[in-house]
């Protein structure tokens, strides 16, 4: 039985990159520069004053980015908003936990009310009013990727378009963990966000197909599980037109290093992601591209996509 | 009386992050939790409360009486002034 595939009807991605709102980024962007900061719009056109505010890093580009993406695909309310975070809202834990040792009495609430990793989710759908399916996802390295399953999951069972996103933020002890979070790699640290419009039927919009997304623990073998993958698709390695890999990995033919451009935190696999759909707009030789996220080794994260044309 | 309600906005304009905001643009009678006035949400009563405990010292625990004291600068003024004096 062929599997079902699901077509990404927009795409938007806020980086360290000039990623948002700029078509055709895939083409023009090198690798993170040293010191290199979050470049945001102007998120008053995106966000209503009053709660602007309150938001932090992580809430601000996670609500524009979904903003923009219902935007880009005309779509009002998604029937499901599903967010992947590996860390959650650092800055509000923070403030949260630095009030709680340094204030006696009461606590100011609004940092505790946010810390929380389902904040995201909860912001878009209070932003948008909408009252749909809302879930969030936080499995270490593999969080964006399990957003995607769920949301793969809900089209299968009837859902039409589903705002499936994922975003990380930075704060200044993640250098001194990084060690612990991500063993063996050696980039910048940073702050992302980047959401999806994925919908069951082929439209206008239509920038991409997600092919098939699959999650592996206890890996120790990555080639390997490559090689399962892309069998199970009926796929070998050699059809792929680029691989977006993360690290230290070494693939064949064209294969590019997505954490060099996106920096690294727990759910960059999202920004490989766009980064792909990107492609597929300026590079129309390309038809198959794998997204293979090996950030923590023994978690690998693979998504197939592929062209709309191909 | 003057100054403490010019401290209050400043207060109220930290501790709520009120961005675009400044001391001149609220007016002392201006209703706090309306749209025409500040337009705050019940987040901010919130931090209202803890504002009084951290720079006034005073606890408030009835709900009743937050519901007046936090109507507008001057009510605010009023409160913590009776709650001095108490």
């Amino acid at each position: 039985m062929n599997k079902p595939e699901f077509y990404i009807s927009a795409a938007s991605t806020i980086s360290h990159l000039p990623t948002f709102k700029n078509v055709g980024f895939s083409s023009v962007i090198g690798p993170l520069e040293a010191n290199s900061v979050l470049i945001t719009p102007d998120y008053k056109g995106y966000i209503e004053a009053g709660l602007l505010r309150r938001m932090s890093k992580i809430l601000r580009m996670s609500v524009a980015c979904a903003n923009d993406c219902l935007e880009q695909a005309g779509v009002e309310q998604p029937d499901a908003i599903v967010v992947g975070t590996g860390l959650g809202c650092l800055q509000d834990t923070e403030k949260f936990l630095n009030t709680s040792q340094t204030i006696e009495g009461l606590l100011p609430p609004t940092a505790f009310i946010q810390s929380t990793h389902n904040t995201m989710a909860g912001q878009v759908s209070l932003t948008i009013g909408n009252h749909g399916y809302n879930m969030t996802h936080t499995q270490n390295t593999l969080s964006f990727e399990h957003a995607m399953l769920d949301a793969m999951m809900l089209l299968q069972e009837g859902d039409s378009h589903i705002l499936v996103g994922a975003a990380d933020e930075y704060i200044e002890i993640l250098t001194e963990i990084m060690a612990q979070l991500a063993p063996g790699q050696d980039g910048p640290m940073t702050s992302g966000s980047s959401f999806f419009v994925l919908s069951k039927e082929r439209n206008e919009q239509a920038l991409a197909v997600v092919k098939d997304v699959a999650t592996i623990g206890l890996v120790e073998d990555v080639q390997q599980n490559v090689g399962d993958f892309m069998a199970d698709n009926a796929l070998t390695i050699e059809d792929l037109d680029l691989i977006l890999y993360a690290g230290k990995d070494n693939f064949p033919g064209n294969a590019v290093d997505y954490l060099a451009l996106s920096g690294i935190y727990s759910t960059a696999s999202a920004f490989a992601l766009h980064y792909a759909v990107d492609v597929f707009q300026t590079d129309k030789k390309i038809s198959n591209v794998l997204i293979c996220n090996s950030l923590r080794k023994s978690n690998l994260g693979l998504m197939l996509v592929r062209a709309v044309e191909a | 009386m003057g100054s403490l309600k010019e401290d209050l906005k400043r207060q109220i304009i930290e501790q709520l992050n009120l961005e675009e905001v400044s001391v001149e643009d609220i007016a002392d009678d201006a209703l706090l939790f309306n749209d025409e006035g500040l337009g705050l949400d019940s987040i901010d009563a919130l931090e209202l409360i803890v504002l009084l405990e951290k720079y006034h010292g005073i606890q408030l625990t009835n709900p009743e009486e937050g519901k007046e004291a936090f109507r507008s600068i001057d009510t605010m003024a009023e409160y913590i002034r009776k709650r001095k004096a108490d």
